[in-house]
């Protein structure tokens, strides 16, 4: 008989905590292992796909303000092993914008008709699913469609990660580029600034 | 809108003013009380206490009460364990008769393999048989509540430190920390009838002292509760023993005509201990060992019978308590010593262990009033009658 530990499956991030029909956040498991920036994450149940636009690190409680220990240390490390509370007083979260989900017929690049639910596990997607998800660019709109210059961050990092997932990552990144032009058209600026972002 | 705060303003100038007016007479009374400490006769004062009459709890003092001890260092692997709860009262204004204890559980280790334990369990107390203490000899009963289920707490807070201590079983040195004094009693229990006295004390705290008695003596755990700003006066009281100019002491007799403030022993009153001791300790030193006569700790604490000592752990000055099974036994005092100012050190200035007991315990006021709800929701759905106070109700539905 496998025990809890082993059958927790190590590639799971954490667990849906809150979540809207445009995004959710995931409380994850370890401290400070979230996402990176634009990694797309996919919960089970009703598949969601959605891609990870911030990550924080904060008390549980809102009302205890993390103060600084390590005046005495000689790294960041040695605070947490001799204050070993601290790692079940902090949490690590992750909020990601909901892209897609799985349909019958593979995946649809608008939002799904419900959110996912509470405690849905979470994982972030192999490079596999990745270049399966990227192959149409739907999607895109979803994603700029937050406050530059933040949602410009995450769809470029987004993108980056998506062209290494493709064999010719090249004409990943020219098509994904022409997607964001006619898409930014009316805002040369931004656009300049989202295609600088894109070279690895 | 209901405090004028104007009015608030003007009194506590005047305190203020008062206080100010007092300071030089304080710090003269000051100074010849640490005088009299640093050359106190120790059996004399013992023994004018034995033969005395007077109003003041004082404890026995030790042959050198002026005497201070350096930390020894801690050990590098250690374990520190503190239980703390929070509790909803009897409220009449529920629809039904309950009280709510939640006591915590706080494990924290350092060393080679750091580890924290935070944890939580609610306890409802319902009906007759939970709420209420019956005399096995009358008809009498008392209901458990107010200043009796504080009691109650303390006692399942004590337990559930002994539980905690009894699960960590292997010779890693061990404090196991209570918030407050370890004479859980005072003068509230007094006033019980004795049918509550042994149920708090002989089922209750000493069956958990013995529990933690029982794991020292397996492996290195001292006990100690930790009490933070101390408003005790018993070695300053003690110290007006010592100028006392009438043998035996009979306070009634020789002073009860005099206003505070003419008799002799007030050139060294109104002080606390901390007050004096702040004077005699560096940072990181602890005072001598004080020895509780509190009639209850002598009638029944027994094998636990508590000693106490200062300790400047440098933001402020603690007063620790421990069991005579630690303050008789050098390497358990010295651990109680070294482990509480490393826990102070780590807790900026308070033991963390203790601190986190605290929060894991706290039930806040959105706890409470969602409790209250959780008890009406869990009646209706049974179709049992949920009613409320008009005083609760008013008070919740606030109207102009």
């Amino acid at each position: 008989m496998s025990s809890p530990l082993e059958a927790h499956d190590l590639s799971r991030l954490g667990e849906v905590v809150e979540a809207s029909s445009a995004e959710f956040t995931i409380h994850c498991y370890q401290l400070h292992v979230g996402a990176p920036l634009g990694t797309l994450v996919r919960t089970d149940g009703p598949e969601i796909l959605a891609v990870v636009r911030n990550v924080t690190t904060a008390s549980i409680d809102p009302a205890r303000r993390p103060v600084a220990r390590g005046r005495d240390q000689p790294d960041s490390e040695a605070v947490y092993q001799s204050n070993p509370q601290l790692e079940k007083l902090l949490r690590t979260e992750v909020q990601a914008i909901i892209v897609g989900h799985r349909g019958d017929n593979g995946f649809h690049q608008y939002l799904p008709a419900l959110p996912p639910r509470i405690h849905a596990f979470a994982r972030a997607c192999d490079a596999e699913e990745m270049r399966d998800f990227t192959q149409r660019l739907e999607f895109l709109p979803l994603l700029l469609q937050g406050q530059p210059p933040l949602a410009d961050e995450v769809t470029a990092a987004f993108l980056r990660q998506a062209a290494a997932a493709h064999s010719d990552s090249e004409s990943f990144l020219m098509a994904a580029g022409q997607e964001v032009a006619r898409l930014l058209s009316s805002d040369l600026r931004r656009l300049n600034s989202l295609l600088r972002r894109l070279r690895p | 809108m209901g405090l004028d705060i104007h009015g608030v303003q003007s009194q506590l100038d005047a305190l203020a003013s008062n206080l100010q007016s007092q300071t030089a007479q304080h710090h003269a009374r000051l100074q010849q009380a640490i005088q009299q400490l640093r050359s106190a006769d120790a059996d004399a004062i013992n023994g004018k206490r034995t033969q005395g009459r007077f109003a003041w709890p004082v404890p026995a003092f030790p042959l050198n009460p002026a005497a201070h001890h350096s930390p020894t260092l801690p050990p590098p692997d250690y374990r520190a364990l503190a239980t703390d709860g929070s509790r909803i009262d009897i409220d009449r204004h529920l629809p039904v008769r309950c009280a709510l204890l939640n006591i915590s559980k706080v494990l924290l280790r350092y060393g080679a393999t750091p580890d924290a334990r935070l944890d939580s369990t609610p306890h409802l107390y319902t009906g007759d048989d939970q709420l209420a203490l019956t005399d096995p000899d009358s008809t009498r009963e008392q209901l458990m509540e107010g200043a009796l289920l504080g009691l109650k707490s303390s006692v399942e807070e004590l337990a559930a430190l002994a539980e905690l201590a009894e699960e960590s079983a292997d010779d890693t040195a061990t404090l196991a920390l209570v918030d407050g004094s370890l004479i859980l009693w005072g003068p509230t229990i007094q006033a019980y009838p004795d049918y509550v006295r042994r149920a708090f004390i002989d089922q209750g705290l000493l069956p958990a002292l013995d529990r933690l008695k029982a794991v020292a003596s397996r492996q290195p755990l001292a006990l100690a509760a930790y009490i933070s700003l101390p408003g005790s006066t018993g070695v300053a009281d003690a110290l007006r023993l010592a100028v006392c100019p009438y043998d035996p002491v009979n306070c009634d007799q020789h002073c009860g005509r005099l206003q505070a403030g003419q008799r002799p022993c007030d050139s060294v009153g109104g002080l606390l201990d901390r007050e004096l001791f702040a004077n005699t300790l560096s940072p990181g030193e602890r005072s001598e060992l004080f020895t509780s006569t509190s009639s209850i700790v002598e009638e029944y604490y027994g094998d636990h019978a508590v000693a106490f000592y200062y300790l400047n752990v440098g933001e402020e000055m603690a007063r620790v308590e421990v069991p005579a099974w630690v303050a008789q036994d050098e390497t358990l005092l010295n651990l109680s010593h070294s482990l509480i100012l490393d826990q102070c050190r780590r807790g900026l200035g308070y033991p963390v262990a203790i601190m986190e007991a605290h929060e894991q315990a706290v039930i806040t006021g959105q706890d409470r009033e969602l409790f209250r709800r959780m008890v009406e929701d869990a009646l209706a759905e049974r179709h049992l009658p949920v009613y409320t106070s008009e005083k609760a109700r008013s008070k919740r539905q606030r109207s102009l």
